[in-house]
């Protein structure tokens, strides 16, 4: 085989195209604010090249011979979500910046630690423990805090920050440690004609993970949470089992769930309702403004958008948090959020690719897991954005303003890229 | 704002434009590259030997293998560490995998510890006890 000239050639070069990315943007928000192009502009992308770098040279240290487009994919995301945070809130530019360096971090942090990733399927009923204790946590009267009508964020002193996204990590870990000791029981059940009934004692999880969702949904009053949760626990038993009857069975649970959920709980069927009819006379400027506004923008944007600075997405609230999907159609049209989805359909595509090549069933399970969550995180807020599906509380991965989001995507790739490397161990 | 600049701010912004469908363009190929080499890394399985090493001996492997100190086993280690039934080397669906039967000593992959079943490519080494084997196409 043909020596690469440089360790890890193909992904410096695409790093520095991810650089160019976030400095066109910079230069073209700042641009078209002040009116002249001042290198200052150049500041932030160029502290993210930096960041970049260093974990360039980190993988190269460690001599990673894992995936070498995954790191520039997570820069890529991250420098759009600079440009729009430094175009939609220019205050919180710097707390993001910081954020991103923290993200590094998380990303050099799951690659030292474990030694051998195969370790962390031994601590498994530990990060269930974990993982629901923080899902649970944002519920309690103190530390739990309840933004625009959800009850998923833990206050900490200034610090506030949103569980979901460690429980994200966290569940996977468990999920994919647990059907990985079980899924020969779970695999191969009884039928009933074509439909397969799974041993009574095997149900219990399934069922245990319906009641979880359920109760975030009605406590936690946040629908984006239920769907994530229950949907990578139903993708990760058919990834386990092969059986596609479980997701059904899962999606008729949630989906009945629901309509006795929107039945019965007032705020519940607010969110549908301002879903169903945004435009509506009593809805249009009190529960659904933020919606509408969001569909405005959306279709203010055209084919090649307004251009930077040139779009009214202000008028959003919370945009940079919520909206930042839409924002950035309105600015850079159909091209530019046909391409952002491009760059996360590209990181999912060959975080599954990993899964399908990774040495060890647990890891597979991780793998497939950790990209799925990425997948399906984005389809809600995206979904949600469109008005296709009620709106929730979840973030675009990398790209909306937010501390918890960088910093636990940026983990969940530093996984990827070290479950891809050849052997589990990170090194030779 | 001049006419000039507001050319040079649109010239930018499509620039951004270009540079992200530069950037996803060149990061597909680069994972389509990186796939077709893992594919050349894995394929073609087929008839495969374990090169023993110190020695050089070769066992020839067939669709499941059990590998031990037994000598009704598929291939026979002569290593006092190992177990009589020490580990498992079997093709499943085109590929080769490599499992711990439960010995005494352990089995690692290019020096890593086997807990569950472990994928296994063409030059990959299993240590079993104290002698180590490398996965060959025959």
């Amino acid at each position: 085989m043909r020596a690469p000239a440089l360790a890890r050639g193909r992904e410096l070069v695409l790093l520095l195209w991810a650089f160019a990315i976030a400095a066109a943007g910079s230069l073209a928000v700042t641009g078209a604010r002040t009116g002249t192009f001042a290198p200052s502009a150049l500041a932030v992308p160029t502290s993210l090249l930096a960041v970049a770098l260093a974990l360039h040279a980190v993988l190269i240290v460690r001599r990673s011979r894992g995936d070498q487009v995954l790191l520039p994919l997570a820069v890529a995301l991250a420098g759009i979500g600079l440009v729009l945070v430094d175009r939609l809130a220019p205050s919180l530019l710097l707390q993001q910046v910081t954020w991103v360096v923290v993200g590094a971090g998380a990303f050099v942090a799951v690659l030292l630690v474990p030694r051998e990733l195969g370790t962390l399927a031994r601590f498994k009923y530990l990060w269930a423990l974990f993982g629901f204790a923080l899902l649970f946590t944002p519920l309690l009267p103190v530390v739990g805090q309840e933004v625009n009508g959800a009850r998923i964020w833990i206050r900490l002193g200034p610090a506030s920050f949103s569980p979901w996204e460690a429980v994200k990590l966290i569940l996977v870990v468990f999920f994919a440690a647990y059907l990985e000791e079980f899924r020969e029981v779970i695999a191969r059940p009884r039928r009933i004609g074509p439909l397969p009934v799974p041993p009574v004692a095997y149900l219990a999880p399934i069922f245990g993970a319906w009641a979880v969702a359920m109760l975030t949904m009605v406590a936690g009053r946040d629908l984006g949470a239920t769907l994530l949760f229950f949907g990578i626990f139903l993708a990760m038993l058919w990834l386990a089992t092969g059986e596609a009857a479980y997701v059904v069975y899962g999606a008729i649970l949630l989906f009945a769930g629901a309509l006795v959920a929107v039945e019965v709980f007032p705020h519940v069927a607010a969110r549908v309702e301002v879903w169903q009819r945004p435009f509506a006379e009593d809805l249009r400027f009190g529960a659904s403004y933020q919606l509408v506004q969001g569909l405005f923008a959306l279709g203010a944007g055209g084919v090649l958008g307004a251009g930077f600075g040139s779009g009214l997405p202000e008028r959003i609230p919370i945009v940079w948090s919520d909206f930042v999907f839409d924002a950035f159609a309105e600015e850079t049209g159909f091209a530019g959020a046909l391409a952002l989805l491009g760059l996360v359909l590209l990181l999912v595509y060959r975080g599954l690719a990993i899964a399908l090549r990774a040495p060890t069933p647990f890891l597979q399970l991780m793998a497939g897991g950790l990209s799925f969550a990425v997948a399906l995180q984005t389809l809600v807020i995206v979904g949600g954005n469109a008005a296709l599906i009620p709106l929730t509380g979840l973030t675009l991965p990398f790209v909306a303003y937010g501390g918890s989001s960088l910093v636990t995507n940026f983990a969940l790739v530093g996984l990827l890229v070290r479950i891809s490397d050849r052997g589990t161990g990170g090194r030779r | 704002m001049d006419s000039a600049f507001s050319v040079l701010l649109w010239i930018v912004r499509l620039a951004f434009l270009g540079l992200l469908y530069g950037f996803l363009i060149r990061a597909f190929a680069s994972v389509q590259r990186a796939l077709a080499d893992e594919r050349a890394a894995v394929r073609p399985a087929g008839l495969a030997v374990l090169v023993a090493r110190p020695g050089g001996a070769r066992h020839p492997l067939r669709a499941v293998n059990a590998i031990g100190r037994d000598p009704g086993g598929d291939v026979v280690l002569r290593d006092d560490a190992a177990s009589a039934r020490h580990a498992v080397i079997e093709l499943v669906a085109g590929e080769w995998w490599v499992e711990d039967a439960g010995s005494t000593n352990g089995t690692r992959v290019n020096g890593h510890p086997v807990g569950s079943r472990t994928r296994l490519r063409y030059g990959d080494e299993v240590t079993i006890a104290r002698t180590t084997l490398r996965l060959e196409q025959a």
